[in-house]
This record gives structure tokens, C-alpha cells and sequence, in this order.
């Protein structure tokens, strides 16, 4: 699952015109590496939103600028599986 | 108090051009800016009519991530400051404080990008609204981005005064600088109204102008058959100084803005009061403003949109004013179509090119003039004329009424 969700996150940094070169699974998704800002996380989190059919809070979406990659994609296929057995 | 300003930079993008001259010659030329909606166009089947400005990738003045979602309106309006700062060869915080510099950049905002989120939410739901939506359209950020953009940290807002709006933002510049509140300010409007929704409104308020198998044909100002007005998109930039702070840094001005004028019809949301008795109010308190008198005005660029009551409005205006003693008078929407707000700034600065090549634009499409005015039409072609000032009338919905007078930096 979060080898899937991984696609779908670099997918979306594409469409966002973000770069994807010299991502790993250690790039944390702010500033300190992918450089998402305010708005662009907040497009992520609506794009998780509507591709999963999760939801996350505002404190939450806020977060993912200090997850890496790894740590997003754990986050997401969580949160999946929990609202998947709700 | 500082009487005038001076403009160092004039920055344009117009259905009939970018370049000032370009726009001039056109107009005095009566090279159209109006065709048919192209085929790939939104509006193809919505209108007969429109004048488009030329295409403008928004990743070329804003990054590429904040791209994605902005309105053509803000996308222009940033084109037209970068021009114009680049001709006022004005870097901010080189040559100027970044607090002592203003912007006054209008317009209705992005209500093109706007509708499109809002048939993406009855699609789809919350899901279908971008958090980019806001930046991308509110009135207020073609000013904004302008101020991110170069750098600018002093006092910026939009005027939201409709198809008034350019030509009180070169106003309310001209106030800024008289209370030395800023020794330069970036003024203009950019309006992008060529989308079906914008278009029908007009359309289904019996505003545009329709039946005519030319497209070139179907702005007529002040012509007896004239039936509406033509949509067109533009942007409009200035930038004006403090003529002690220009002549300081050693920049030269294209002329000066002299004094200026703004009232209310009180009257109705879209109708002008008939009598034009506010608009006339407004030409005088310029002209009280700039000093000058009716005598001292060379040439007057009417607002005349080509609406049956907003020409015949005007008209009665003009002639309250100036009576007898009445300057050369043209309107150039015969060739730009109306570009809203923006139409203030693209005809304050053809007004300045007028006084610098001693050349009047006609009104194109005049071909039987309203008999039922008495004004002193250029027609046909342009009139070579030595002009020391213009007059540069703009009204909106609203009943909004704006007056800018225009003279020679050296006069």
C-alpha cells in the first residue's frame, strides 16, 4: 500500500510543478526538503482526501511539513486501513 | 503640495497591442482589435464579438506553483508593472525605499477562475475547491502579487469602482503623491471579462453590441447606429513619481498627470443619470483640480462605451462643460472594444501619446453621428494637432464618474 501511496504522492508533486528529482524516502515534505508550503499542503492533503476517500484535520495537514516521505505515506496507509474498518 | 505627477512608465496589454506606440498607432489608424471569438476561445458561440489581448503563460510572471490557479486578470496586470517598471528603468529598493512606494492596482478580480471553482464544487464538492482559489482571485491581488512581485512594501490597495476603477486608480495615485505619502506609485487596472458567464451577463443586460456582420464594425461610439458595447481584456500600468523624486534620479516623463475628478450619479446601479449632470461635475472639479480651465484643454478621450444611454449621457456632459469652446473629441473603443476598468489606463495612455506626437485619435466606426449630440467628433482620421492637455473621462455601473486631465512634462 505505501509503495502505491508513494506513487501517488510523487504524482501529485508533479502535477503541483513541484521537482521530484533527488526525493527519497527521507525528504521531509516542507521547507527543510520538498518545500511544500501553506497552500501546497493543504492541496496535498485534499488530493490524499479525494484519491482515498480519508479525511484529515486542519492540525494534521499542517504536520505532513515535518514528515518525510516515509513517514507521510505511513501516516496515510493508517489512516486508510482505519477508515476502512469503520 | 506636489500639483502634478509624473509618468515614467506606461505599461500595456491591449487587444491592439503592447508597446504604447503600437496602441496608438492603431487607434489613430483604426486598426481593429475586434474579431470573432477564436475557434479554441470559451466565448466562441457565446458572443459575436470580443477584443483579446495576446495570450500570456502565467508561469512567465508568477513561480510555476502558484501558477496553476490564477486568473488571466492578475496574470496581466503583473505583465503591464513589469513593463512599466522596466520603462521607468525603476528598481525597487535600488533606486527608490520599498516603503515609499504605493500600489494602486483594480479591477473586478478573477470572477473568471472564480465561476470555474464554483461549477468544480457542484461537481464534486469540497474536494473540487483548490486552496489556491483565493490568491488566484480576489479583487485585491493584482495589487498584491504586484507588491511580492517587486518588492514593494508601502501602501497598496484596488479601487472597486467597475469600469472606473483604472481611471481613479491613476487618481488616487496622484493623491498619494500630493501627501507625500510615496514618492512612487504603480498604478493601473487589469480586467479579464472573456468568459461566457461575464459575457452573457452583459449580453442578457442588452449591453453588447449585436447584428453586425463585421466584427470591426460593431463598436460605434457616438455613431447613430450604434447598439452596445464590445468586450475586450487589457491590462493598464503607470508609474508615477514625485517630479522632484523622477527628475532626482534623473528619469525622464512621458507627461505629467495634472489634477483629476470623481463623482456619483446617485442615480441607479447601471442606467447613467441622463442629463449627465455628475459626469459634468466630474470634468469640472478636474479641471478645478489640475487648475486649468476649459480653454486649456486640447483633446478629450470620452469614455463613450457605445451604449445607446451612456453615449448620450456623456454627450450632454461634455457639451455642459465645454459648450461652444469645445476641444477635439474622440473615443478609441471604436478599435479597443471596452476593457472595463482597464479601458482608464490604456486611454490615459493613449491621451499621452496624443500629446506627444501632436496627434488626435479619431473614433472609428463614426460613420453617421448621432445628430441628436453636439460634439466636436475627430472622425475619419487622426487629426494632427499640437496638444498641451487631455481629458480622459471614465464611468462604471455604480454610476461612477472619473475625470483625469493629462499635460506635457515640459508644458
Amino acid at each position: 500500500m505505501t509503495a502505491e501511496i508513494r506513487d501517488f504522492l510523487l504524482e501529485s508533486l508533479t502535477e503541483m510543478k513541484y521537482s521530484t528529482d533527488g526525493i527519497d524516502e527521507d525528504t521531509v515534505l516542507g521547507p527543510a526538503g520538498a518545500d511544500l508550503e501553506s497552500l501546497a499542503l493543504a492541496e496535498l492533503a485534499l488530493r490524499v482526501e479525494d484519491r482515498y476517500g480519508v479525511r484529515f484535520e486542519v492540525e494534521e495537514a499542517e504536520s505532513f511539513a515535518g514528515l518525510t516521505v516515509g513517514e507521510f505515506c505511513a501516516v496515510v496507509a493508517q489512516r486508510i486501513s482505519t477508515s476502512a474498518a469503520t | 503640495m506636489t500639483a502634478r505627477a509624473a509618468v515614467t512608465g506606461i505599461g500595456l496589454v491591449t487587444p491592439v497591442g503592447t508597446a504604447v506606440d503600437e496602441v496608438f498607432d492603431a487607434v489613430c489608424a483604426g486598426r481593429s482589435g475586434l474579431s470573432a471569438p477564436p475557434e479554441d476561445h470559451v466565448l466562441r458561440g457565446v458572443v459575436d464579438v470580443a477584443a483579446f489581448a495576446p495570450p500570456i503563460a502565467a508561469d512567465s510572471v508568477i513561480p510555476a506553483k502558484e501558477a496553476r490557479l490564477v486568473d488571466r486578470s492578475i496574470v496581466m496586470a503583473l505583465r503591464a508593472a513589469e513593463d512599466a517598471l522596466a520603462d521607468a528603468g525603476l528598481e525597487v529598493g535600488r533606486d527608490v525605499d520599498p516603503y515609499r512606494v504605493a500600489v494602486v492596482v483594480s479591477g473586478v478580480g478573477g470572477l473568471d477562475t472564480l465561476a470555474d471553482q464554483a461549477v468544480q464544487r457542484s461537481r464534486r464538492g469540497r474536494l473540487g475547491v483548490s486552496p489556491f482559489m483565493l490568491p488566484g482571485v480576489l479583487p485585491n491581488m493584482a495589487a498584491a502579487r504586484t507588491a511580492i512581485k517587486f518588492g514593494i512594501r508601502g501602501y497598496t490597495s484596488s479601487v472597486g469602482t467597475a469600469c472606473a476603477a483604472g481611471g481613479q486608480s491613476i487618481g488616487e495615485a496622484l493623491r498619494i503623491l500630493r501627501a507625500g505619502e510615496a514618492d512612487v506609485v504603480v498604478c493601473g487596472c487589469s480586467e479579464a471579462p472573456l468568459f461566457p458567464t461575464f459575457a452573457d451577463a452583459f449580453g442578457n443586460a442588452l449591453a453588447l453590441a449585436k447584428g453586425w456582420p463585421d466584427p470591426a464594425t460593431a463598436s460605434r461610439p457616438f455613431d447613430r447606429r450604434r447598439n452596445g458595447l464590445v468586450l475586450g481584456e487589457a491590462a493598464g500600468v503607470l508609474v508615477l513619481e514625485r517630479p522632484g523624486f523622477a527628475r532626482a534620479r534623473g528619469a525622464s516623463a512621458h507627461a505629467d498627470v495634472l489634477g483629476w475628478g470623481a463623482t456619483n450619479d446617485a442615480y441607479h446601479p447601471t442606467t447613467p443619470r441622463p442629463d449627465g449632470s455628475s459626469a459634468a461635475a466630474s470634468m469640472e472639479i478636474a479641471l478645478r483640480d489640475a487648475g486649468l480651465t476649459t480653454a486649456d484643454v486640447d483633446y478629450l478621450n470620452a469614455h463613450g462605451t457605445a451604449t445607446k444611454a451612456g453615449d448620450a449621457a456623456e454627450a450632454k456632459a461634455i457639451t455642459s462643460v465645454f459648450g461652444g469652446a469645445m476641444p477635439p473629441v474622440s473615443s478609441t473603443k471604436g478599435v479597443t472594444g471596452h476593457m472595463l476598468g482597464a479601458s482608464g489606463v490604456v486611454e490615459a495612455a493613449i491621451g499621452i501619446a496624443a500629446l506627444r506626437h501632436g496627434l488626435l485619435p479619431p473614433t472609428h466606426n463614426l460613420d453617421e453621428p448621432d445628430p441628436s449630440m453636439d460634439l466636436n467628433h475627430v472622425r475619419d482620421k487622426a487629426l494632427a494637432a499640437p496638444a498641451r492637455t487631455v481629458m480622459s473621462n471614465s464611468f462604471g455601473f455604480g454610476g461612477h464618474n472619473v475625470s483625469v486631465i493629462l499635460g506635457r512634462a515640459d508644458a
